[in-house]
């Protein structure tokens, strides 16, 4: 089998993609985005509840996409529950990064990450929108 | 069996991309034909002599080179009307695209013909590009769209067309041939238009490279197609329209070479076709369709279309075969193209796993959210043939696919 295929779908993303966790609707929220990838169609719908010390206390998202896309959402709502918005902002710049292939300055994700199983997205230049939907939906509920 | 209306391998030497590996291994399969055409090495060479001995600006000089230039280009508009038949050249407008050609008709047609209230009939299968335009008649002057549905098999549900029109209905706009489920438009519907003084816009851009277009058989009012899904340069487009309407309906955009006079006060018109094509306009784009509308009849039209439908019997029973992939529409009506889903697998990784396998096909909405909707799917993948396709490459793409199942679904 191809390399670069294992590289994409190792086994925790196919796992993730058929199984996503934190699915669903957080039961109280007070930041919401919706966030859509026009050229495939790929949705995800995303709350949070952020507390006043900026911690995220709750996060779930919904929606239709790829095995990446969805395992994408389920792996960042796993990280980001407990973390504080502006380290969360961090991980978001280091995600991005990390799926474009660039991995010099990374502060907050590492090689035993979760997250770092999306790495061999960078190989796929067209499916770098489906790995960072749910992160650039997470940065517009910010703003909600 | 089929092999005497199989076009011959060597067709694919004239196409020096189909030699290119994928991931320095494999061998290409391109089955991204519907969404653009692979280049004959004749439309590429032509292309550069046209820049390295022949180009200036077109129709404004006496110069050699703008005689040269404009020789050309009027000589593409005279390939195209006698590719799809058109009774004049008048009746040949170049734009950029079918997209551009799509939204010309829609922006002109409803100042000369329509009004508030009046209604525009499309079918739920049709590309964004042949909604958007009417969309925007509908936000900025209140015309009504209406839907036509699509059968099981493909197809507009003629009882259903007919029920939608009204003495308010100006104008269909539809699809010649589905970019999604390759099926034809049914004669039935242009001639329920003729009856009932509708006009007709058919969206060739699916069926121009695969079918014999005649746009007097037809019998429409309005053709557009693109360069780049029939072996040609991006970049260009093609607009028939009725002269009689084309000579009613007022100038799309404004620009150098569409006018006859212009004072501080006003400007009159050109005549046809110049009319409606302000601007410099794509002028070594044009020649380029030109020649790959030589290189096609070359070929022979009736060639390519037999080839293209072994092709496509082959591919749809092949892939009929297997149980885990649902098909869109069915076998009879289809022409060039196959759109279908592995159950349980997103069409993105089946795209991704095919394209490590070195084949080229399309993942998504194929520009058609509302069909898509219809279908009740995200979205799906879908294979397109062009004339340099062969079986076996419809074998390796079916073993492909019995390899992608195996690794997705353990
Ligand atoms: C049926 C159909 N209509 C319209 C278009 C738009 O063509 P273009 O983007 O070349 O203007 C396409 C191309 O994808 C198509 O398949």
């Amino acid at each position: 089998m191809n390399e670069l295929l294992k590289e994409l779908y190792q086994e925790i993303i196919l796992d993730h993609g058929k199984e996503p966790r934190n699915f669903g609707e957080c039961e109280t929220h007070n930041k919401s985005a919706h966030g859509h990838n026009p050229l495939c169609g790929d949705k995800v719908s995303l709350t949070l509840f952020v507390d006043d010390d900026d911690i995220i206390k709750d996060i779930k998202f919904s929606g239709e996409g790829c095995a990446i896309s969805v395992a994408s959402a389920s792996l960042m709502t796993e990280k980001l529950k407990g973390k504080k918005l502006s380290y969360a902002e961090n991980m978001f710049k280091d995600f991005t990064d990390l799926v474009r292939g660039s991995e010099e300055s990374l502060s907050t994700i590492d090689e035993d990450d979760s997250l770092y199983a999306l790495k061999g997205v960078k190989d796929f230049p067209m499916r770098v929108k489906c790995a960072t939907l749910a992160w650039h939906t997470f940065k517009n509920a910010l703003k909600d | 069996m089929i092999k005497d209306k199989i076009i011959h391998k060597d067709i694919r030497k004239d196409f020096p991309i189909l030699s290119k590996k994928i991931l320095k291994t494999k061998d290409l399969v391109y089955f991204d034909t519907a969404a653009s055409a692979q280049k004959p090495q004749v439309v590429i060479d032509e292309l550069n002599q046209f820049y390295e001995r022949h180009y200036s600006n077109v129709s404004r000089g006496v110069h050699t080179l703008s005689v040269e230039s404009t020789l050309r280009y009027e000589d593409a508009r005279k390939k195209v009307q006698n590719f799809i038949n058109a009774k004049s050249e008048n009746e040949i407008i170049f734009t950029k695209s079918a997209t551009e050609s799509i939204n010309l008709v829609a922006q002109t047609f409803y100042d000369k013909y329509m009004s508030t209230g009046d209604e525009i009939i499309l079918s739920l299968m049709e590309h964004h590009s042949n909604l958007i335009p009417w969309y925007f008649l509908r936000d900025k002057y209140g015309v009504v769209i209406k839907f036509a549905n699509i059968t099981e098999s493909g197809e507009i549900d003629i009882n259903h067309f007919e029920s939608l029109i009204t003495p308010k209905t100006k104008i269909a706009a539809l699809t010649h041939l589905s970019n999604v489920y390759g099926s034809q438009i049914d004669e039935k519907v242009t001639s329920i238009c003729k009856k009932n003084n509708v006009a007709i816009l058919l969206d060739g851009c699916q069926s121009a490279a695969h079918l014999k277009i005649d746009v007097q058989k037809l019998e429409c009012d309005f053709f557009v197609f693109s360069g780049h899904k029939t072996y040609g340069p991006s970049g260009i487009g093609v607009l028939y329209g009725k002269e009689s309407l084309l000579d009613e309906m007022p100038p799309y955009q404004g620009g150098g070479g569409m006018i006859g006079e212009v004072t501080t006060d006003k400007a009159s018109y050109a005549e046809l076709p110049a009319k409606y094509e302000a601007g410099t306009p794509p002028i070594a784009e044009a020649h380029g369709l030109g020649i790959a509308i030589d290189y096609m009849n070359n070929v022979g039209i009736e060639n390519i279309i037999n080839h293209e439908e072994e092709l496509t019997k082959y591919a749809y029973k092949k892939i009929s075969e297997l149980d885990f992939v649902k098909i869109y529409g069915d076998g009879d009506n289809r022409n060039s193209i196959i759109s279908f889903n592995i159950e349980n697998i997103h069409s993105h990784e089946v795209s991704s796993f095919l394209d490590v396998e070195g084949i080229a096909v399309r993942a998504g909405h194929h520009c058609c959210q509302p069909l898509m909707k219809h279908l009740g799917v995200n979205s799906t993948s879908r294979l397109s043939f062009g004339l340099y396709n062969t079986i076996e490459e419809v074998d390796i793409f079916v073993n492909a696919l019995i390899k992608c199942k195996e690794f997705f679904i353990k």
